[in-house]
């Protein structure tokens, strides 16, 4: 636990535990690709791998807030790389060159949320919302949707 | 002897899942094992859509699966019978109110059985096949010739 | 008028395809491009089977959400019920007696016998052994027979509830259920002889699909998948529940490919098999099992909870935050299957087209998910549209 948080020490902004017993490390958003590089170095190919990516909308700050889940192998630590966007332009790096695995939660963030990674050439509408609400360009996770 | 009466000796079944939680699926899947033995009434799954009967669906019907449903259902040869199994198939289930769901299977294609639970017995299941069955050699349904 | 000259316009077989297309079950769509019988590329398209069920249950209160919640997946409802109730329980500070624990780990074990054998099942039928497809599902009825006893229903069992279970379970059941626990394990071991000793299973499955230790934690591959390929990630030695308590070992082979996965799923049948034992041996007495459902609280504090289970697929996570209010924030489910089919899209490159839905059913997809290919023939630009069963015979 204490090893990865020394390691993410100059990005990170703040750090406290999510129930129970997750270690959640708050990053800038241009730093996020940094940070997992780093971790991947440290851990290497087969030491850690991301479980899941998850965002969530806050309307009220303005914000959409996004959570990398990694879990360590073999001991089966879990982090939190949690990372603020802005909700009027909600952009971060793509990981899939370092992560592939990522593909999936991208995939479904961007279509589910509207969050835009950069570099990821599969993203798309429609990978899972039906036809009559990507034309009209809802995000359905989104507080304000409507749906 | 009229089509219906004919086909209601052996009548082939053919599943299609529109989104289901796969709790339906695997009672369907089991009702045709040995313990349940439906190969007694001649029901039998089919190998393909244009040799079946009868269409089973389960599954709260999602958008993007009713326009297969539809086709689906128009390339099935006359006559032809649809059984909705299931919470979910009939009126959507717990699903019913969200953005993604048609919510019932009839509301995309005619309906002639009801079998609900969730998800029903496999015995639940044949009887409803036996049923429709039975009202095919008294006569009297329509099978999609309208 | 004589022709001297006849242009030929080659016909393609085409059927429409793309996110609209007539087919037969099909939450995911696997768009196989082949050249002559070699797979090169694979394209995976979703969106079938979304229900919307996040949205589904930020508009209804935490107690409701275990129902929405089951309702995910029939074949492991009970570990999605487990997981969610667990982050709520985290969330609201609450521990449930030892009692209540133990049952929920016996119903979480019975559903991880019964989900390994209708995969193994499924995959006899896909190489075409409909006998042992039938032979496997008679006996997997037993199971379903324990489960009713101990739940109340077959299959959906709705047997959770914040601070404990919805059911207890009298010595006469126990007796029951341990009865068919007995009558159960000479048969899977039979079984088991069977996938290790037939030529044709061997030769169908040995070598396929070989996904190498290094592209599994890439990808985010988890459970029985990354099992069989010598990574050792378990959701269960976390220790939630009962799973400090009931001894059990972690099956992992390294051989990789298709028959290793099929047999990490046999192994741990008979571990489960044991631990179910093991739990109606030392059920615990220390407080009721079902909690008084009028007391529960009706209050939720602010805060967050990530909880995790193994499912019978892999891990599954479930993250739940609540703002106070009598509805969750939100709710973010990730299935086992989403890793595993959405990212495995590499490990068809190189095999034969006749490969692929063992392939396929080796990752364990939710049942009759997958039924149909698209193969796509780039030499001869035919699109041709499958069933799975025919392309696994190898029929063109």
């Amino acid at each position: 636990m204490e090893a990865l948080s020394e390691l993410l020490k100059e990005y990170a902004l703040t750090t406290y535990s999510m129930k129970p017993n997750r270690l959640v490390i708050e990053i800038p958003r241009e730093r996020v690709k940094d940070a997992l590089k780093a971790i991947k170095e440290k851990y290497g190919d087969t030491g850690i791998y991301v479980s899941t990516i998850v965002g969530t909308d806050f309307p009220d700050k303005k914000q959409v807030r996004l959570d990398y889940y990694l879990v360590t192998h073999p001991d089966d630590n879990v982090y939190v790389l949690r990372t603020w966007l802005p909700r009027e332009d909600p952009r971060v790096d793509s990981i899939l060159d370092l992560f592939p695995g990522a593909l999936s939660g991208e995939c479904e963030t961007h279509d589910l949320l509207g969050v835009v990674f950069e570099g990821n050439p599969f993203i798309k509408r429609g990978f899972f919302v039906p036809t009559d609400i990507t034309s009209k360009g809802v995000f359905p996770l989104r507080k304000d949707s409507g749906v | 002897m009229s089509r219906a009466k004919v086909i209601s000796y052996s009548p082939w079944v053919a599943h299609f899942n529109t989104g289901a939680c796969n709790g339906c699926d695997i009672e369907v899947l089991a009702a045709l094992t040995p313990l349940y033995d439906p190969e007694r009434f001649g029901v039998k799954l089919s190998p393909s859509i244009r040799h079946a009967d009868i269409l089973i669906v389960t599954g709260a019907v999602t958008k993007k699966a009713a326009e297969r449903l539809k086709r689906l259902y128009e390339q099935m040869p006359r006559p032809k019978y649809v059984i909705a199994v299931g919470a979910c198939a009939i009126d959507g289930g717990v699903f019913s109110k969200s953005y993604s769901v048609v919510a019932g299977a009839d509301r995309v294609v005619p309906v002639d059985v009801y079998v609900p639970g969730c998800p029903p017995r496999p015995e639940a299941i044949l009887d409803g096949i036996v049923q429709l069955v039975q009202r095919l050699r008294r006569g009297g349904v329509s099978g999609g010739s309208k | 008028m004589a022709v001297d000259k006849v242009v030929e316009i080659p016909v393609s077989l085409e059927v429409p395809i793309g996110p609209q297309h007539p087919a037969l079950h099909e939450p995911v769509m696997l768009k196989v491009y082949a050249e002559g019988e070699e797979v090169v590329k694979v394209e995976v398209n979703t969106g079938y089977n979304h229900r919307g069920v996040e949205k589904l249950t930020e508009k209804n209160s935490f107690y409701r959400n275990i129902f929405i919640v089951s309702r995910v997946c029939g074949i492991c409802n009970i570990v999605h019920s487990d997981v969610y109730v667990r982050a709520v329980e985290q969330v609201m500070n609450i521990e449930p007696p030892r009692r209540a624990k133990y049952l929920r780990v016996l119903a979480m074990e019975l559903e991880r016998i019964h989900s390994h054998m209708i995969i193994n099942a499924i995959m006899a039928e896909v190489l075409g052994y409909d006998t042992l497809f039938m032979y496997i599902m008679r006996d997997r009825e037993k199971v379903m027979k324990a489960k009713e006893i101990l739940t109340g229903n077959r299959v959906l069992g709705d047997y959770l509830m914040v601070g404990g279970v919805r059911r207890d379970l009298s010595e006469v059941d126990r007796e029951r259920i341990k009865d068919v626990l007995v009558k159960l394990e000479p048969e899977v071991r039979k079984y088991v002889r069977v996938f290790e000793e037939d030529e044709t299973i061997g030769k169908r499955l040995r070598g396929v699909g070989v996904v190498k230790p290094r592209d599994v934690t890439l990808h985010g591959l988890v459970g029985p998948t990354a099992r069989g390929s010598g990574i050792n990630i378990d959701a269960r030695r976390e220790g939630y529940d009962a799973y400090n308590e009931v001894p059990f070992n972690i099956i992992v082979r390294g051989d990789m490919d298709s028959w290793s996965r099929m047999m990490v799923r046999w192994h741990e049948t008979i571990e489960s098999i044991n631990m179910c034992k093991y739990v109606l041996e030392n059920l615990p007495s220390d407080g009721p099992a079902v909690p008084d459902e009028t007391k529960l609280s009706r209050k939720f504090p602010v805060g967050e909870a990530f909880a995790r289970v193994e499912a019978p697929r892999g891990e599954l996570t479930y993250y739940v935050m609540s703002d106070g209010r009598q509805n969750p924030f939100r709710v973010k489910i990730r299935t086992p299957s989403f890793n595993n089919i959405i990212n495995s899209g590499f490990s068809y490159i190189g095999y034969t087209i006749a490969d692929v839905p063992v392939i396929l059913t080796s990752y364990d997809p939710c049942i009759s998910c997958m039924e149909r290919a698209i193969v796509t023939d780039l030499r001869r630009g035919e699109r041709k549209y499958i069933r799975f069963k025919d392309l696994s015979m190898g029929l063109k």
